[in-house]
């Protein structure tokens, strides 16, 4: 790789990063209603899991970083340099994926809880608007982290309000030390019925599927580390501004001591996101969420019942019921909404990664892709998904939010595996020795593999089902 | 204090939403808002005066630890003395207001969030009238320099490739 220099680190010390976009897709349906809905079941002790899995994401998160920051280049150019196909897998994975309008769906059905509206038209509008913002804007990156930090922004503020006022100090207790149960797994929870579904949650604890590979093209567009050397992507309408994208990376020289303090500066950055941003807040958010929940079964014990006996649409429906009960009706409004907030705030940032990713891949690998500008084909990727997503919701098979929520889980825990194997491989064959992650970290990753591939075929085998 | 305001809007729209009464929303509105309100404007000031830097994250959350418990027994004490209610708290004193002072963390970073984005084009409608935003606004445009020179050195190392390459 050609050798540039290395641009200083900011303060590690800020507020608005790239991990905008891991919060804003970590704090999700795993966060807000898969996770409590488990602790309604089995009570805060199963949260240890959640506390692995999030712990899990955030070291895959440092480690997804190393590669792009050392070199500009995204984690798919990486696994292709190591071995093609691999790169052609997350290709595919994304496409029979991330194609599934799920987030979305679940936000409008709980819109339509509030307003009456039918989901499917809040569902195709929202589409759309997510599209034509993403045409119009002149650096995409920019708008992006502007809009995700303002949504963020009232959810973090709003969950925290409605938990100060329903919930207690013996709630918050319960939420932490369950935390700290290592091992506790009720018998319930080992049956066909629920195992699948925390196999799920653990997927979805924090971003799942291939949304931490997302991150790299995330961090090279907001020119962290030597991504400083590649141009940034810009919407449709400003195609043209759009300067030419190199054929590769650069790498820094990592025999000069100064290149490698700035690299230590950049390291101390991405960890100060990786911990406090993104661990912290995730789990700020899925605290507050859990009180609400303890505070809502307190009130009204049959929740868990409800849930046992019906499907996922209905244990929404007990849920926002359950914590309208626990405070007021407007308690049952709040979750809605909020769920609403998340399904936007999920569009956002997966149809942007979506079209990214695919259009980083097709710019790179396809023969005579080059012809058309990164934007060029990140617009084809992005109208594309939102016309599959039309079609779906208006003729297709989805068996509503739900259904195509379980999908995802599914496919998520099999890609997140797969991505710990390819990181490994990459950052460890593709580095220079002295940027190579130690050997806590590969243990790390190496057993994130084993995890969520570990899981899912236990599942499988044990249960003859990967989801419910 | 824009934040505060806010939050009270927030609590009276989604009482709305629920059904609850109209004094219900007001009284919960006010004794919630009010106290926020005048917590976030206090921030304001003390980060006008220097106190607090930009976009930190410890002082700032110190803070919000005091006041956000503080702003909540406001609003408990407010609607149980309006309504009438048999007890103040559901808890005693301290466990109430640890509960409160932890949930506050959650807060402080969204308040943050919010606040930096939403205070520099606030600052910019307020300053012709107003000294403390003239001189907050001129501490906002300092960080942005500093922001900008970081980029303009990034630009610079591009623009001179290492003669390795």
């Amino acid at each position: 790789m050609p050798i540039r220099k290395m641009p200083k680190a900011p303060p590690s010390i800020h507020l608005l990063g790239p991990t905008m976009f891991l919060v804003a897709l970590g704090v999700g349906m795993g966060e807000s209603y898969m996770w409590p809905r488990l602790v309604l079941l089995f009570g805060p002790e199963i949260r240890w899991l959640f506390l692995v899995g999030v712990s899990l994401q955030a070291v895959v998160m440092l480690e997804m970083s190393r590669y792009v920051m050392a070199t500009g280049e995204s984690i798919f150019m990486g696994a292709a340099r190591v071995f093609k196909p691999a790169m052609w897998f997350f290709f595919i994975t994304a496409m029979l994926v991330y194609i599934w309008p799920g987030h979305l769906s679940a936000g409008a059905a709980a819109f339509e809880n509030v307003t009456g509206i039918p989901w499917q038209g809040t569902a195709i509008t929202g589409m759309i608007l997510v599209g034509v913002v993403f045409t119009l804007a002149k650096v995409i990156y920019n708008l992006l982290e502007n809009v995700l930090s303002l949504l963020i922004g009232v959810l973090v503020v709003g969950t925290s309000i409605v938990a100060a006022i329903v919930g207690s100090f013996a709630d918050v207790l319960t939420t932490i030390t369950g935390m700290f149960a290592f091992g506790y797994m009720p018998d319930e929870a080992l049956t066909a019925a629920w195992f699948p579904v925390i196999v799920g949650s653990i997927a979805f604890a924090g971003p799942s599927g291939m949304q931490q590979m997302w991150y790299t093209l995330h961090l090279r567009d907001k020119q962290a580390g030597m991504g400083a050397h590649i141009p940034q992507i810009r919407g449709l309408v400003n195609a043209g501004e759009q300067e030419t994208m190199p054929s590769r990376g650069f790498m820094f020289d990592t025999e000069d001591p100064e290149e490698m303090e700035k690299w230590k500066g950049w390291r101390k950055w991405v960890t100060f996101d990786a911990i406090v941003l993104f661990w912290g807040i995730t789990m700020l958010v899925t605290i507050s969420f859990t009180v609400i929940a303890q505070a809502s079964v307190r009130i009204d014990s049959n929740v868990a019942n409800v849930i046992r006996e019906g499907e996922q649409d209905a244990a929404l429906q007990a849920m926002a019921g359950a914590f309208a009960a626990a405070g007021s009706p407007l308690l049952g409004t709040v979750f809605f909404l909020f769920i609403a907030l998340i399904g936007l705030n999920a569009t956002l940032g997966l149809f942007d990664s979506f079209s990214r990713g695919q259009a980083d891949m097709t710019y790179y690998f396809v023969p005579g892709a080059q012809r058309f500008s990164l934007s060029k084909l990140y617009a084809m990727f992005l109208w594309g998904v939102i016309a599959f997503g039309i079609l779906i919701l208006l003729f297709g098979p989805a068996d509503g939010p739900a259904g195509i929520l379980d999908t995802l889980a599914f496919l998520s825990t099999f890609a997140m595996g797969a991505y710990c194997i390819v990181l490994l491989l990459v950052n460890n064959l593709m580095l220079p020795k002295k940027i190579r992650p130690g050997i806590v970290s590969n243990a790390i990753i190496a057993f994130g593999a084993v995890f969520y591939l570990g899981a899912l075929l236990y599942s499988l085998f044990a249960f003859g089902v990967v989801v419910s | 204090m824009a934040i505060g305001v806010i939050c009270g809007l927030f609590a009276a729209l989604i009482s709305t939403m629920g059904g609850l009464s109209l004094g219900y929303q007001t009284t919960s509105a006010v004794a919630m808002g009010v106290p926020m309100a005048i917590a976030g404007g206090g921030y304001c000031v003390l980060l006008a005066l220097g106190w607090f830097q930009i976009g930190t994250v410890g002082p700032m959350a110190a803070y919000w630890a005091v006041c956000f418990p503080l702003a909540r027994l406001i609003h408990e004490v407010a609607m149980a003395t309006t309504f009438d209610y048999d007890t103040i708290l559901r808890e005693p004193l301290w466990s109430f207001l640890l509960f409160q002072a932890m949930l506050s963390v959650g807060f402080a970073i969204g308040f943050l969030w919010l606040h930096e984005r939403l205070m520099p084009r606030w600052l910019l409608r307020i300053e012709v009238h107003n000294p403390f935003a003239t001189a907050l606004l001129d501490r906002y445009s300092a960080h942005a320099n500093t922001m900008l020179r970081r980029k303009e050195e990034r630009t610079a190392n591009k623009e001179k490739p290492s003669s390795r390459s």
